[in-house]
């Protein structure tokens, strides 16, 4: 059992309006509200990404969301990643990194920003994670399973996810004998990936974990099989409903539910919109998601072009996970390749990729924040920009051409105030107290002890670079 | 109900917006002076160390007196005469002559059987069960870190809970309390030039009203954001007067524990410490990975408790491990041990009564090849809680659970 916190620690100060909140916005289109919705829509716009989407008007920047561009990057990691139970820690190690650079740089370059956004999400909400037999090779299998379905049918994933061969090693589905049923996963699909807690009894937990009995993983973890003689093939009561079920059976009564849409509904709300929404407005969102018959693309369709979405309530109100961070501030500087560098600073966030903590994911929100965290963030947001390449302990990230001189193009360099309102507005879309403006020009146009210097293309380069270090110390860029 | 976030405002008010340069130092001296008049037991603190990766019971206490021990360990086992024997039936790992020394002084409870209701063995999960407290649940806060929200402590201290390491582990993740994790007192710090660092307090000012948009977050960020600058500069400065009193082992463990003295030694009125030591997940050649970590583990906990004692202090320091489970009674095929289940845990210092608590799980009544423990791991926590923290348990287990009578 699962103590679901229902609170509202978190949630935006005022109410909503139940009514609209949920109807096409028609207010005012900005490159404000372009970056919000490229921020919570994928892992933030560069500039140019931000001006696009500002010019193009909203529905045309949420159309070209959820119109997926041909997608030209690997498909796969290159080599073998898979692995005996017995390998060695270097060559799991090697096999993990190349998995998760494969997927961050998939993130650094991606036509379809949405796409892997959602792959994200699906990973955090159908956990699994590389430990034990589960390599990253199955991670991978997995990890493309919902980039296929990310804005597919969640109905249909749910189905495929109860057969990915992760999965049945993470949940024990694979020692889910008639003769010795094991109810991990039936339980956990039931309280963590569709109803939630309190919509079951432990007897369906009991007849469900019986109905998915017979999946088995062979060695090499590229796909699941079913072996009719270790399947439960008598009749089984779930939910109310009685007959010889199979797991897909179940998953199709799972997906009656009316608790089902509930639960999916406020897991989209607290990861696009806001945390602790409203109890009407997961109603509405419910509704919408069983309307579409679980149409993934429609609900955030729906989402990303709502009123609450572009509400002073929606806006900054959710904390960045550091895969946000990370690919947010890379991709803001123009790099487009990640490192094990990376993955190990996102480590000291307490964040690995295809290693969540566990079957519940990574909470997010408060949890994200500690001061071994915000100290990890803020020394890895340093490091990315004082990075040059005479400095031999960076020389692990690549910043190709960017650069101080190409974050404040076109801006006169001599020009203090002009200076600190493009990194402001590259960083937080100068979301800024005046007094926070003033400590950036202060920055740029005095030295260590306080004496005035003047910006020049001797100093502008370093000048640039601890402008962006303090700009990304803002508590606005935690936020997103 | 109290939360961070209403904390947070509350002490931004505290602070007036401005936090004054060596404010900290007074805070430290303040929360001191807390203690001393508190009486002995707000001086106490408690160090929780985790023996990561799952430590083998079996070979860390001996079950030398048993045949059936040799018949399961045919390759792996501890000679009955390298045993440092406790009694007839059990006794230490010869590696842990350290620990047996502080042991025959009467400083060592040997607490046996402890485990959790429906195991798993998974090192996740049973990391997050022992660290929440919380077997049937996901909390997102950790026991110890409930403890410092609750204990009545002063809430301007920076240091309250330390944990020594680069990551906060979930056992000190807390609603109200920011807990520094240090992995070395040298890379506790934020990077950056001197005169980014000038700014960047300057920065960290602003109130929530001045702000351009309003963010339920927003106080958050700026608090523990302000915190960790404000404890990772003044940490070095505090501790300064310290001098460790031995030659403490070079090892990462032995290290750790160097600092949680150093930190203790310049009452800055911590209460809870985290330290690990591992890997102990021994799955292949067992002996020689578990008996050099129980070395470190015995070697280094001696080293701090002499210094301690030359601090006068070990009196007032109490230290307790854990691991995420023990492992399997029998031996595998490659000389290791996989997954399991109870385990023995250390209570060590001040105010312990030493000996051995709980029979030794019996080698053949077993489940599925596991132990089967006898001793719920929340009776520990509430002892300890009850005993040295002087708080009641079932504030932070919330449910009461037996306490045990090993303080």
């Amino acid at each position: 059992m699962i103590d679901q916190p229902q609170d509202d620690q978190f949630r935006p100060r005022g109410s909503v309006d139940t009514s609209s909140a949920l109807l096409p916005y028609r207010g005012p289109w900005s490159p404000r509200l372009a970056a919000h919705l490229l921020r919570r829509a994928g892992f933030g716009g560069s500039p140019a990404e931000i001006d696009a989407a500002a010019s193009a008007g909203m529905n045309a920047a949420v159309d070209g969301l959820l119109d997926p561009r041909p997608d030209p990057l690997p498909a796969s990691p290159q080599g073998d990643l898979t692995y005996d139970p017995m390998a060695p820690p270097k060559q799991r190690r090697d096999a993990y990194l190349r998995a998760a650079s494969w997927w961050l740089d998939r993130m650094l370059q991606t036509p379809n920003p949405l796409i892997e956004r959602m792959t994200y999400f699906w990973h955090n909400h159908f956990t699994s994670g590389v430990q034990g037999g589960i390599t990253p090779a199955m991670m991978v299998v997995q990890n493309r399973l919902f980039r296929a379905n990310a804005l597919g049918n969640y109905a249909y994933l749910t189905h495929q996810v109860a057969r990915d061969p992760a999965m049945l090693l993470y949940l024990n589905g694979n020692q889910n004998r008639s003769q010795h049923p094991n109810e991990n996963f039936a339980r956990e699909l039931m309280e963590l990936f569709s109803l939630g807690v309190g919509n079951y009894t432990e007897q369906d937990v009991r007849e469900s974990a019986r109905a998915f009995t017979g999946w088995i993983v062979p060695r090499d973890g590229a796909s699941a099989n079913f072996v009719p003689r270790f399947h439960d093939a008598g009749s089984k009561t779930f939910l109310g409903h009685t007959g010889a079920f199979a797991g897909d059976d179940i998953i199709d009564i799972i997906m009656g539910q009316p608790a089902t849409a509930q639960f999916m509904a406020r897991k989209f709300l607290r990861n696009f919109v806001y945390d602790d929404p409203e109890q009407e407005l997961v109603d509405a969102t419910a509704g919408r998601f069983r309307d579409a018959k679980y149409d993934v693309a429609a609900l955030l369709g729906t989402l990303l072009r709502s009123n609450v979405f572009y509400s002073d309530r929606a806006y900054r109100s959710i904390v960045k996970s550091p895969v946000d961070l990370v690919v947010g501030a890379l991709r803001t500087i123009g790099v487009t390749t990640s490192t094990p560098r990376v993955i190990g600073a996102m480590n000291g966030m307490d964040q690995v990729l295809m290693r969540p903590p566990n079957v519940a994911g990574w909470p997010g929100g408060a949890q994200w924040l500690n001061q071994g965290t915000i100290l990890a963030r803020l020394n890895f947001l340093n490091q990315l920009v004082s990075f040059r390449a005479a400095t031999p302990d960076m020389s692990t990230v690549s910043t190709g051409t960017s650069g101080p001189l190409a974050w404040i193009a076109g801006v006169s360099q001599t020009d203090a105030a002009a200076v600190a309102a493009r990194v402001l507005d590259l960083t937080v879309q100068s979301d800024v107290t005046d007094e926070q403006r003033r400590s950036i020009v202060g920055f740029l146009t005095t030295d260590g002890v306080g004496n005035p210097v003047e910006l020049n293309g001797e100093n502008i380069d370093e000048k640039v670079r601890g402008a962006m270090s303090l700009a990304m110390a803002l508590p606005a860029y935690q936020l997103e | 109900m109290s939360t961070r976030r209403q904390f947070i405002v509350q002490g931004i008010g505290a602070f007036g917006g401005a936090l004054a340069v060596d404010s900290i130092f007074a805070r430290a001296a303040r929360a001191a002076s807390q203690v001393t008049r508190a009486g002995a037991s707000a001086s106490r603190c408690l160090v929780v160390v985790n023996l990561q990766g799952g430590n083998d019971g079996l070979n860390t206490i001996v079950p030398h007196g048993d045949p059936a021990y040799y018949n399961v360990r045919p390759t792996i086992n501890v000679g009955q005469s390298d045993v440092l024997a406790i009694d007839s039936s059990i006794g230490m790992n010869p590696k842990l002559a350290s620990l047996k020394a502080l042991y025959d002084r009467q400083r060592v409870a040997v607490l046996q059987g402890v485990h959790y209701p429906n195991y798993v063995l998974s090192h996740f999960r049973g990391t997050e069960i022992w660290q929440t407290a919380a077997p049937d649940s996901y909390d997102t806060t950790g026991w110890a870190g409930r403890y410092l929200d609750k204990a009545g402590l002063p809430a301007d201290n920076l240091f309250k809970g330390v944990a020594i390491g680069p990551l906060l582990p979930k056992m000190l993740v807390a609603d109200k309390t920011d807990v520094p994790a240090i992995g070395d007192l040298r890379g506790f710090r934020f990077n950056g030039r001197a005169d980014e660092q000038a700014q960047a307090d300057r920065i960290l000012m602003g109130d929530g009203e001045s702000y351009p948009f309003d963010s339920p977050y927003l106080q958050l960020v700026q608090e523990v954001e302000r915190d960790a600058r404000a404890a990772s500069s003044k940490l070095p400065h505090l501790v300064a007067g310290y001098k460790p009193a031995v030659d403490y082992p070079k090892t990462p463990f032995a290290q750790g524990l160097n600092l949680v003295s150093a930190i203790i030694n310049s009452d800055l009125g911590t209460k809870v410490f985290y330290v690990s030591i591992g890997s102990f997940d021994t799955h292949a050649a067992q002996r020689p990975r578990q008996d050099a970590l129980l070395q470190q583990f015995g070697d280094g906990l001696k080293a701090f408790y002499d210094d301690l004692a030359a601090h006068n202090a070990d009196d007032r320091v109490l230290t307790m491990t854990f691991s995420e489970f023990g492992r399997r009674v029998e031996e595998n095929a490659n000389r290791g041990t996989d997954h399991g289940t109870a385990a023995p845990m250390f209570v060590v210092g001040g105010g312990v009564k030493g000996g051995v608590y709980g029979d030794h799980p019996s080698l053949t009544d077993l489940d599925y090849g596991n132990l089967k423990w006898h001793t719920d791991f929340r009776s520990v926590y509430a002892t300890v809680l009850e005993g040295w923290l002087d708080v009641p348990a079932s504030v932070v287990l919330g449910d009461s659970f037996k306490s045990l009578n090993f303080i």
